[in-house]
């Protein structure tokens, strides 16, 4: 776990440290979540690239897509779009992690300096 | 939405008694004070923190275990409901909607629907009814976010959770170092009294 005193010193821990201690767990299980959604998220986009792409050099008219756990019959053009739409709410999806990704670490950086600058080695902070 | 909802505040309650039967970990201000309090001795102390680490450890198992049931519910119903949608566009244009649907692994049938009103739901326990496909889609809807709302609601509870686990780890830690303080305070006191007699 993230926060744990080792040193043997009698630095008090006030309720603000406990609150600044838990708020940087909480931003660290977030940061780990926006990790995984990013990857999720550019693994779709790679997906949808990869369809767009057959979809171009396929010569048929009528492309199978797929809607819910079935296979509809969809003109090639139709299909073109619903890609297009899903690549965009998907490019807009990784944008929002992304700024979260970006903030939260942010956070946790002036949460780290508070925190060292009171325990110094009593606490650590790091990814084990 | 995670990082925004730390809850502190100078005015909260230091102690937050519970939420949706998990208890919540008092904040310790001072160590002594609080064996003074508690009068049971550091090991007693220790352990009794520990055991509720423990507990702390199977509500979050438990917790997750229901937030991957949700993870996993949310994308079938919406899936259902793309469906849904689609049947209903498709019915404007009179032209029979044909698919592919799986029989069995790596086998797939064709299916042709007509021009129709109506859809099945499977609600579960070996039920399905029949829904138009206004009423369906608005029952898809509403369970989609009464699952989303669900999930939320569990979200919230496993970083309640997460605080009390951290707060519990800095108090055993802090009980324990205090403990190592007093030992050492007691043992340069009895070497000097050794010393000097």
């Amino acid at each position: 776990m993230i926060p744990k005193g080792t040193g043997a010193s009698e630095t008090d821990v006030t309720w603000e440290d406990q609150q600044n201690i838990n708020k940087f767990g909480r931003l660290n299980n977030r940061f780990h979540e926006l990790e995984d959604e990013i990857k999720f998220v550019k693994e779709t986009i790679d997906n949808l690239e990869d369809a767009s792409n057959e979809l171009i050099l396929t010569d048929e008219d009528v492309v199978r897509f797929q809607i819910g756990e079935v296979f509809a019959h969809v003109p090639k053009e139709e299909v073109e779009t619903r890609i297009e739409e899903m690549k965009e709410v998907s490019s807009k999806n990784l944008e929002k992690f992304e700024e979260e990704k970006e903030s939260v670490v942010a956070q946790m950086g002036e949460l780290k300096k508070v925190l060292y600058g009171k325990f110094k080695d009593s606490i650590n902070l790091e990814e084990d | 939405m995670a990082a925004a909802a730390s809850s502190s505040s100078t005015e909260s309650p230091k102690t937050t008694t519970e939420r949706r039967g998990i208890p919540g970990a008092q904040f310790v201000e001072d160590v002594e004070t609080y064996l003074s309090q508690t009068a049971l001795d550091v090991n007693s102390t220790l352990a009794f923190l520990q055991e509720r680490l423990q507990q702390y450890k199977l509500v979050e198992m438990k917790l997750l275990a229901q937030q991957r049931g949700l993870q996993a519910k949310i994308p079938d119903i919406e899936k259902c409901l793309d469906v849904v949608v689609t049947l209903q566009a498709e019915k404007g244009t009179g032209e029979a909607f044909i698919a592919d649907f799986e029989v069995s692994e790596g086998i797939y049938s064709r299916a042709r629907i007509e021009d129709n009103d109506s859809v099945c739901l499977w609600l579960g326990a070996n039920v399905m009814l029949e829904y138009s496909c206004e009423e369906a889609t608005s029952l898809l809807k509403k369970n989609s976010e009464n699952a989303k709302a669900s999930l939320e609601v569990l979200i919230a509870d496993l970083q309640f959770l997460r605080d009390q686990v951290t707060i519990t780890q800095v108090t055993i830690a802090r009980v324990y170092n205090w403990d190592v303080h007093q030992r050492r305070i007691r043992q340069t006191a009895t070497s000097s009294a050794t010393k000097d007699s």
